[in-house]
């Protein structure tokens, strides 16, 4: 079936069965490899994609469910100016290490400081509680997020 | 060969339903799980797919002198955020799996998935919540708890799809436990609530569920209506009895995420601390 | 407040990792890629009878035993682990063979309509089989007999997951004649050395290339080997491109975990309540195939007494042969098992005792001088004593072990102090390992150096880079250091054993010098280097005497935890840690390895619970193996004391492991203070609790 939706604000038709998850669209269909799968069962968010602007597990999201919606993966996100304050809190804290959750995190982040630019440490724990991390501990990239906040202040 | 709907609206998803057995996706999150072969492969569906998540139509929540009025397509998301829904549910709400999944998920979904670990479904059940079926000719309500027949068993015939959820209005006094794994995300080893009213000294109500103890969620309305219209002192003195009365009918499995007898225990001892807090 | 680096440098790998530019095994584009999927036994034990296959399509193919060139067998230290079952199986889950074609969904239906009759043998899951056995003493164990006293306890650990985020995947190509490999891993010389053996192909016919990897912690030591066997003699039998990527399920389910550990301590006391001497048994469960498990336990044993000093012992310890998953590398390697032993049981002596347990710690608190646990020396400065006082006040300890030891508190503080030995054991590094490293000029002055170091996300391409740039005191973009490629570099041994930063930087730093020293501008130069022990290590494997590492790396965690009584559930509340890592050379890179050792070690303290039931985990995907999120993670408070090693590059020592030995017993020993009960078990959690004070009633 011909599904025709928005990738990274380019309009895109894919030829695929309905039931192809959204994931396996981005990676194998546009080979946009910047979205990861850990999990495959909505448990890790490495996966995590924003549809209209909401993050979703792409791994959960059948391709029939965002048909004329706009999907945003990394690779359209690293091109705002928002990901550059996000990419240098990052940096700066620690936020990165293997960079499997990466991509992940840093959209959860987008997400979370689009519609609520000063979080408090409880909201963005609540954000980024459905991104597994192994190697930072989780300290790096609050401390990551708290900054970007802080940054994305000064450029309000 | 397996046909795939994606319908433009409610009346031709009905009129799909009517010819064709399916399965009804509208988040993805239970059945794109359920489903799953292997990263990279389609989902394995065995029959047709109906794919209702665009209908505008269904995304909604109102309200009304029976209750509120949740959508079948309204996300946990939007329903965690509007004024309509009471605070009960939204606490139960915001401790349900990932603030990805609660995007994307929705009511109705987890209710015709009937899972055992569902933690909507006690609060549900609890507040005597029913459903909109909806088949091409007709509507009918049933209550949840009627609608849920066992584990991932529902009574939903071929043509027909839920169309929404009331949530009868409240003014239940409550406490309500996750019990899961960890602080986050987790899916629950068992869950808790207790409700009641009490009045000038004497219950009013009382509704106590448990989630994650049976195949599906205990609540036993005959056991709750023994003690209601009891003044609270003499309701004190019924705890122990009560407590034996639970103690009976709760007989929860050991899997992969705890062990029958500390789901039997905590179940117990929140029980307990809930009628012991009733005033 | 945020913190200030101001040691760091930027991590050369961040830019492309938070784009999502980087690329990960299963990001690699290539045409023709077959996929491969296993074919694994369905039974723990017994003999395979018969494999009757159905019809291949064309293009389809199965991988078995039969197709192997060259020797069957994985190598790891022991020949015992074949890299396809000839006929014997040994735990649930083996590979038996492969199906390799183009379409995916084909080779899993084509695999589940394999055929295999076996003849059953009855499975062992105990550890009551011990294949490898070690010990040795220390002191005068004969005054044992002379105690007053004898106090015993047992202390138990579980599987742990690694849970890197990347699951565990390979390409290998023909690349000309080469076999080339890409794939997550530690190591890459190991899976290098794996293939030549089951293929039979030299040493420059057999390529292995670093891509990006998402997380390993010891898990993509061993395993990426047997894949890379498998693999390779598929290569060779169809000749085309082929990946093998696992899901989180069969990731879980048949890769490398944690060892299980029993350890029985008992101690000697005199009439003064002196501690004469302790007897230190450690039983580890090794799985169906030894691996690694005896160095597991030589490290396990070794590291048995911790940061104290026993004047007289008697260590002995078994790795047990069971029809499991092998168990092989985990951050931390064996001592995370033997120090969450003593730690407790420290306390619980101390308590037995009515002394103050701090005191009786304090007590036994290693200084430098002191003789190790193997008869060798702790040569160098100890600053253990800082470390403590450091976190303690961090901390405020004191004023919460009153406030908290009073009945119900329902909170607790536990801590623990530790120290982690920094690279392989004994002679390991000069013996075994023999590392090389190669740096090389270029005419216009650009300087290259290569080792076999993975960066799986602990920033040592950084370190590494900034030793060798600091060293020769030229630009950053005058040198250049790429992931491994074992047709490039020469084998500077594997990442693992927290040996990165003070053996290969060390070594890096004395090349990067060498060269400096040689400099000629506008000539090639090059300099292959080896590493040299320094000449006071002197270790004897056999009767395990001597010194066992050439450095000591030192910690402190403190934990603190609330409990709810209803439910048994423990919140971590707050965590504070100390280290000495010698000189941290980039303290962001650092404190990264701290925060994410401490936090995999309180799961594995209170969270992570991992069963095996007649073979077969219970646990399957990250919803049931509870790893911690962002919200089960208080603040997280680190703290150094400089230390500088005077064999380490800038004086740095090892960080990776010893972030994590101490996290178990930290939070133990706090869950103890809060629930008022013994806990003798990690992961010590809500059901287990419950089960103590269930005794209670």
């Amino acid at each position: 079936m011909k599904i025709n939706f928005v990738i990274n604000k380019h309009n895109v038709t894919v030829d695929v069965d309905p039931s192809m998850r959204l994931l396996d669209v981005i990676r194998n269909e546009l080979h946009l490899t910047g979205t990861k799968e850990g999990c495959g069962e909505g448990s890790c968010g490495a996966c995590t994609v924003l549809v209209d602007n909401i993050p979703y597990d792409s791994c959960l999201t059948p391709i029939a469910n965002v048909i004329g919606k706009e999907v945003m993966t990394i690779e359209g996100i690293r091109e705002s100016k928002e990901y550059n304050v996000i990419a240098d809190a990052f940096a700066k804290m620690g936020g990165s290490q293997c960079g499997f959750c990466t991509p992940g995190m840093i959209i959860a982040t987008y997400a979370l400081l689009q519609s609520n630019p000063h979080p408090t440490d409880e909201e963005i724990k609540v954000a980024l509680s459905g991104n597994l991390c192994r190697c930072t501990g989780y300290q790096g990239i609050i401390n990551s997020v708290r900054l970007a906040s802080q940054k994305g202040e000064k450029n309000d | 060969m397996i046909n795939h709907f994606i319908p433009k609206n409610l009346s031709e998803a009905l009129d799909i339903l009517s010819n064709h057995d399916c399965y009804i996706i509208a988040g993805g999150t239970d059945l794109m799980v359920q489903k799953h072969r292997s990263s990279g492969l389609l989902p394995t569906f065995e029959k047709d797919v109906l794919y209702i998540s665009n209908l505008e139509e269904l995304n909604f929540i109102r309200s009304d002198d029976k209750g509120v009025h949740i959508g079948a397509t309204t996300k946990y998301r939007d329903i965690s955020s509007s004024e309509l829904v009471p605070q009960l549910f939204k606490d139960v709400i915001s401790e349900l799996a990932s603030p990805n999944i609660r995007n994307m998920a929705t009511l109705a979904g987890n209710i015709g998935n009937a899972s055992p670990a569902g933690d909507t479904l006690v609060a549900l059940y609890v507040l005597d919540a029913y459903l909109v079926l909806q088949n091409k000719e007709s509507k009918r309500e049933i209550l949840v708890k009627d609608f849920i027949k066992g584990v991932r068993k529902i009574d939903r015939k071929p043509d027909e799809m839920i169309t929404e959820i009331v949530i009868p209005h409240h003014d239940l006094h409550y406490y309500w436990k996750k019990v899961g794994s960890r602080a986050a995300e987790s899916i629950s080893k068992l869950s808790f609530l207790g409700a009641y009213i009490t009045k000038e000294g004497i219950i009013k109500d009382l509704r106590i569920g448990f989630g994650s103890v049976s195949i599906t969620v205990v609540r036993n309305r005959d056991i709750e209506k023994q003690y209601i219209g009891l003044k609270i002192d003499e309701f004190s003195q019924q705890i122990p009895e009560i407590i034996r009365k639970y103690d009976e009918i709760i007989n929860p499995i050991t899997d992969q995420r705890s062990t029958k007898d500390y789901r039997k225990k905590v179940a117990m001892n929140l029980l307990k601390d809930f009628l012991t807090k009733i005033k | 407040m945020l913190p200030e680096y101001k040691t760091s440098v930027t991590k050369v790998d961040n830019a492309d990792k938070m784009a999502g530019k980087a690329i990960f095994t299963g990001d690699i584009q290539m045409d023709d890629l077959l996929t491969a999927v296993s074919v694994r036994s369905t039974i723990a034990k017994g003999k395979v009878l018969d494999i009757k296959l159905p019809e291949l399509p064309k293009g389809y193919y199965f991988i078995s035993a039969k197709d192997i060139v060259g020797e069957n067998i994985c190598n790891i230290i022991f020949d015992d682990w074949p890299i396809f079952v000839d006929k014997q199986v040994n735990y649930l889950g083996e590979t038996i063979g492969l199906i390799v074609g183009e379409d995916k969904g084909k080779c899993l239906d084509l695999a589940a309509q394999v055929n295999i009759t076996y003849e059953e043998e009855t499975p062992v899951f105990e550890m009551v089989n011990s294949y490898i056995y070690k010990e040795f003493t220390k002191g005068n164990p004969e005054l044992f007999k002379g105690a007053a006293e004898i106090y015993s306890e047992s202390f138990a650990t579980g599987y742990q997951e690694q849970a890197y985020l990347e699951t565990q995947g390979m390409i290998v190509y023909f690349d000309n004649d080469v076999i080339t490999v890409k794939a997550s891993m530690q190591c890459p010389f190991y899976i290098h050395k794996a293939i030549m053996r089951v293929t039979n192909y030299p040493e420059n016919k057999v390529r292995v290339i670093q891509p990006a990897v998402g997380g390993a912690f010891g898990g993509k030591e061993h395993y990426p080997s047997l894949m890379g066997g498998q693999l390779a003699t598929a290569l060779l039998k169809i000749r085309k491109p082929i990946r093998m990527i696992f899901d989180r399920p069969e990731d879980i389910a048949f890769t490398t975990k944690r060892h299980p550990s029993r350890t029985e301590i008992s101690a000697y006391l005199d009439k003064h309540k002196n501690i004469i001497g302790l007897n230190i048994h450690v039983h580890i469960d090794g799985g169906a195939y030894k691996g690694c498990s005896g160095v597991v336990l030589s490290r396990a044993l070794i590291a048995c007494t911790n940061a104290y000093t026993f004047d007289n012992l008697i260590v002995n310890g078994d790795a047990y042969c069971t029809n499991k998953v092998p168990s092989a590398a985990f951050r931390g390697f064996g001592s995370p098992q033997s120090i969450f032993a003593i730690e407790l049981f420290i306390h619980h002596l101390a308590n037995h005792l009515g002394i103050d347990p701090l005191e009786l710690r304090n007590k036994y608190m290693v200084k430098q001088g002191d003789i190790t646990s193997t008869n060798g020396i702790f040569r160098d400065p100890i600053v253990l004593k800082e470390l403590r006082d450091k976190a303690m006040k961090m901390s405020d300890y004191e004023n919460k072990v009153k406030l908290y030891s009073r009945p119900g508190s329902n909170r607790g503080i536990g801590m623990s102090w530790f120290l982690h030995g920094c690279g392989f054991t004994g002679g390991g590094e000069s013996d075994i390992i023999k590392a090389k490293l190669r740096i090389k000029k270029d005419k216009d002055g650009v300087v290259t150096f290569y080792t076999s170091q993975v960066d799986f996300g602990q920033g040592n391409r950084t370190t590494l880079k900034r030793i060798v740039v600091d060293t020769l005191g030229i630009p950053e973009d005058k040198v250049i250091y790429d992931a491994p490629d074992t047709s490039l570099t020469l084998s500077t041994g594997p990442t693992a054993a927290s040996r990165t930063i003070i053996i290969v930087g060390g070594l890096a730093a004395k090349a990067a010098q060498h060269l400096k020293d040689i400099w000629v501008d506008g000539e090639e130069q090059e300099i292959i280097e080896p590493y040299v022990a320094p000449n006071f290590i002197h270790w004897d494997e056999a009767t395990m005497q001597g010194d066992a590492y050439p450095g000591y790396a030192w910690g402190v965690n403190i934990v603190e935890v609330s409990f709810d009584p209803l439910t048994y559930q423990i919140k971590v509340d707050g965590c504070w840690s100390t280290y000495d890592v010698g000189h941290c050379i980039d303290e962001r890179i650092v404190v990264g390895q701290a925060d994410g050792g401490i936090v995999q070690a309180l799961g594995y303290g209170y969270l992570e619970n991992e069963v095996a039931i007649d073979g077969k985990f219970r646990q399957r995907n990250l919803s049931d193996y509870i790893i911690p999120t962002i919200e089960d993670v208080p603040e997280l408070e680190t703290g150094f004391v400089d230390n500088p090693f005077p064999y380490g590059a800038f004086g740095a020592k090892g960080a990776g492991e010893l972030t994590f030995v101490g996290g178990a017993p930290a939070i133990a020993l706090a869950i103890e203070m809060a629930i008022k009960h013994k806990v003798n078990k990690v992961p010590a959690n809500p059901e287990y609790i419950m089960e103590l004070l269930s005794h209670e009633d």
